[in-house]
């Protein structure tokens, strides 16, 4: 069933079609004999009528009407008839109802002999009047159940708009709930039908609530559990290499991985804090290029620990946006590109309103840039190049952080080549968003 | 003249009705659900209806040009070779339906066109009678309310058995669903075969063949239960030998495909 609206009002519409028109149709059939019964009833009074007549007087141009005839014979003669009688008998001396055929004519015949005068009398009346007359008067019934239909399909429209009201308000409740809102559901009205559905998303919105904060609740233990070992860790990792020799294969590589471990729990902290049931809340009205500013001026000593140039062009930018999130974007793109970039290389970050007024933020380097065979895989998850990148340190899950802030603020990010010759272009644009 | 409305114009409408109800729910059951299946949009039917009617239009005023065609047979033959055409396409669309569909992706075309010549040479024969007999009636003025007030009730039962059967179809589980429009399309065929035999012998293109029995007594087909089974199940009071023989052979047909054969494993 595609929609609850069309199929109440096409199945109710079509029953009461079916069987209303079904019972006109019978009750056409039905009144149609009646009309039978109650005209032949008339044909028998005209007898009555005819009968008493002084028929001495009557000549041929006595006229009952075109659709009447009459004949009263004398055993063989005739002794008055109406015009459009025939010269002989109309119907058989048989006493009782019959059809004839005369004056062009198909004919409802009566025939009676009378004792007392020793007549027969004989009328007729023409079958096609009768049941033109007995049919529109019977269809004068049928038509109002025709025509009423239409009326009937409205009012059974206007019915079930009223009756599924409360299901779409709720509907719109659901949808226009931010994501954030873990409160109640709370309809104005809320008839009997919906309200083991309303109970039962209200049950689902408290167990996502307990599990959101459980989830909150682990992510903060979690925290807690792994930074302080790996802070253990890097203090025995320098004490250590104060006894042992610190410029060992092994050495390295074991602080190389205590850093990434740190790393990941550094990152996998952040896709925390930005899920979007926080960002609503966090969200400010901002000045982007300013924002850029303090993270490039954070950022700054690891692009001057190898040589490599950090400009930023671009004036003042507003926003609506959550600047943890923004930061940690930008965080992120400088941290790939002064990783990927040759030591006195070069990487630029510029804040600027394009051509459609939509503000765009681009870092871009001179580094060996993104293979084309990366290009569609490097937002997803822990996805690591296979293109020479294994010697930079990284886990996989700075471009997904990028992406996934980007997408909370309804922004497109995208990679292509940098305006340097070599080197990667990623671009940030943010939709337009109304002055406030 | 109202009740002879009723009876001709029910007998056309509710035949393109039935079969429109039975094809949209067999259709609606497609997709995914049925392996190799593929569900046609509402277009398609949009398309044949529209196309029928101006088919039926069409037929209707060439009608007189016709029936001079062979020996004053024309609209015999020309009646029974739609009938063969419309055994053919519900032939063709059952059968595409299943097993092209695993090789080729989005809408099937071949399937489309096959529904779209059925419904439409549907709508063009029945259509084409309707249209003949309002232009018959409008001729005599005394006759022209009664006729449309009978036009009006027969097409709102025709139309009104159309939606009820679509929704008691698609009300069943799929699989159920898929059987009875199946076994109904079948039958349906079965009902064209035969009424091709009748129009052909009509015709004097074949011999008479003996008449298998009457049940004129227990139900004419003249009466509203009557007209809903001969739409529905191509009911006749009086069969012939060729028009049994040719039912079955139809329904047999439309049984060979393998979405029928596979709806009843």
């Amino acid at each position: 069933m595609r929609s609850i609206r069309q199929f109440l009002l096409l199945g109710a519409l079509a029953v009461l079609t079916l069987f209303s028109f079904i019972a006109a149709l019978r009750g056409y059939q039905s009144s149609m004999q009646e009309a039978e019964t109650l005209f032949d009833t008339q044909l028998l009074d005209l007898s009555q009528l005819v009968a008493n007549l002084d028929v001495g007087r009557v000549n041929n141009d006595f006229r009952l009407g075109n659709n009447l005839a009459f004949q009263v014979w004398e055993q063989q003669s005739l002794l008055g008839a109406s015009h459009q009688a025939p010269a002989i008998d109309m119907t058989p001396r048989v006493q009782g109802f019959d059809f004839a055929n005369f004056d062009g004519y198909r004919w409802r015949t009566y025939a009676r002999f009378d004792e007392d005068q020793n007549r027969w009398i004989m009328v007729a009346e023409r079958t096609d009047l009768r049941f033109v007359l007995a049919e529109n008067v019977v269809l004068e019934t049928v038509l109002p159940i025709l025509l009423g239909i239409p009326v009937t399909g409205l009012l059974i429209w206007l019915i079930v708009s009223k009756g599924l009201k409360p299901l779409i308000q709720l509907s719109a409740d659901l949808q226009q709930k931010p994501a954030h809102d873990l409160t109640p559901l709370q309809p104005r009205e809320t008839p009997r039908e919906l309200v083991p559905v309303v109970n039962a998303v209200n049950g689902m919105i408290q167990r996502l609530g307990a599990a959101l904060e459980r989830e909150k609740r682990l992510s903060a233990d979690a925290a807690h559990e792994l930074r302080t070992p790996i802070a253990a860790l890097k203090i025995q990792l320098h004490n250590l290499a104060q006894e042992v020799d610190a410029h060992s294969d092994s050495f390295q590589q074991l602080e190389q991985g205590v850093e990434r471990m740190g790393h990941l729990v550094e990152q996998l902290m952040a896709l925390y804090r930005t899920s979007p049931e926080r960002f609503d809340e966090a969200c400010v009205e901002l000045d982007l290029h300013a924002l850029a500013q303090e993270v490039v001026a954070r950022w700054y000593p690891l692009f001057d620990a190898k040589q490599q140039t950090l400009e930023l062009l671009g004036d003042r930018c507003l926003l609506r946006g959550d600047p943890f999130a923004l930061e940690t974007l930008l965080a992120n793109l400088l941290s790939n590109a002064s990783k990927y970039t040759p030591e006195q290389g070069r990487v630029q970050v510029s804040v600027l309103r394009n051509a459609d007024a939509r503000v765009e933020m681009v870092v871009q380097d001179n580094g060996p840039g993104i293979a084309a065979a990366d290009a569609n895989h490097i937002f997803e998850r822990f996805y690591r190049s296979e293109h020479g990148s294994h010697s930079v340190p990284g886990c996989g899950l700075g471009l997904t952080i990028v992406q996934h802030v980007a997408e909370l603020h309804h922004a497109e990010v995208s990679v292509g080549p940098s305006d340097f010759g070599s080197g990667a272009a990623f671009r940030v644009v943010f939709p337009l968003q109304d002055p406030r | 003249m109202f009740l002879v409305a009723v009876i001709l114009i029910l007998q056309e409408i509710l035949e393109a009705a039935l079969l429109l109800s039975v094809l949209l729910a067999v259709n609606q059951q497609m997709g995914p659900h049925l392996a190799g299946t593929r569900k046609l949009t509402l277009h398609w039917y949009a398309a044949a209806i529209v196309t029928g009617i101006f088919g039926a239009a069409l037929f209707a005023w060439a009608m007189p040009t016709v029936s001079e065609w062979f020996d004053y047979a024309g609209q015999e033959v020309i009646n029974a070779l739609m009938h063969l055409v419309v055994i053919g396409g519900l032939y063709t669309h059952c059968l595409l339906l299943q097993t092209n569909a695993r090789q080729t992706p989005g809408p099937h075309i071949g399937a489309g066109v096959a529904l779209i010549v059925v419904i439409t040479l549907s709508i063009t024969r029945e259509g084409a009678e309707i249209f003949l007999y309002i232009n018959g009636i409008m001729g005599t003025p005394t006759a022209v309310t009664p006729a449309l007030l009978g036009a009006g009730l027969a097409g709102g039962i025709g139309i009104s058995a159309g939606i009820l059967l679509y929704y008691s179809l698609v009300g069943f589980s799929r699989v159920v669903t898929l059987r009875i429009g199946l076994v109904l399309l079948a039958l349906f065929a079965g009902n064209m075969a035969a009424q091709t035999i009748l129009l052909l012998t009509q015709a004097d293109w074949m011999p008479y063949t003996p008449q298998l029995w009457d049940t004129t007594g227990l139900l004419t087909e003249y009466s509203v239960t009557g007209q809903l089974l001969y739409a529905l199940i191509g009911y006749e009071a009086t069969p012939s030998l060729a028009q049994a023989v040719s039912y079955v052979a139809a329904m047999l047909l439309l049984a060979s495909t393998p979405l029928f054969r596979q709806s009843w494993r």
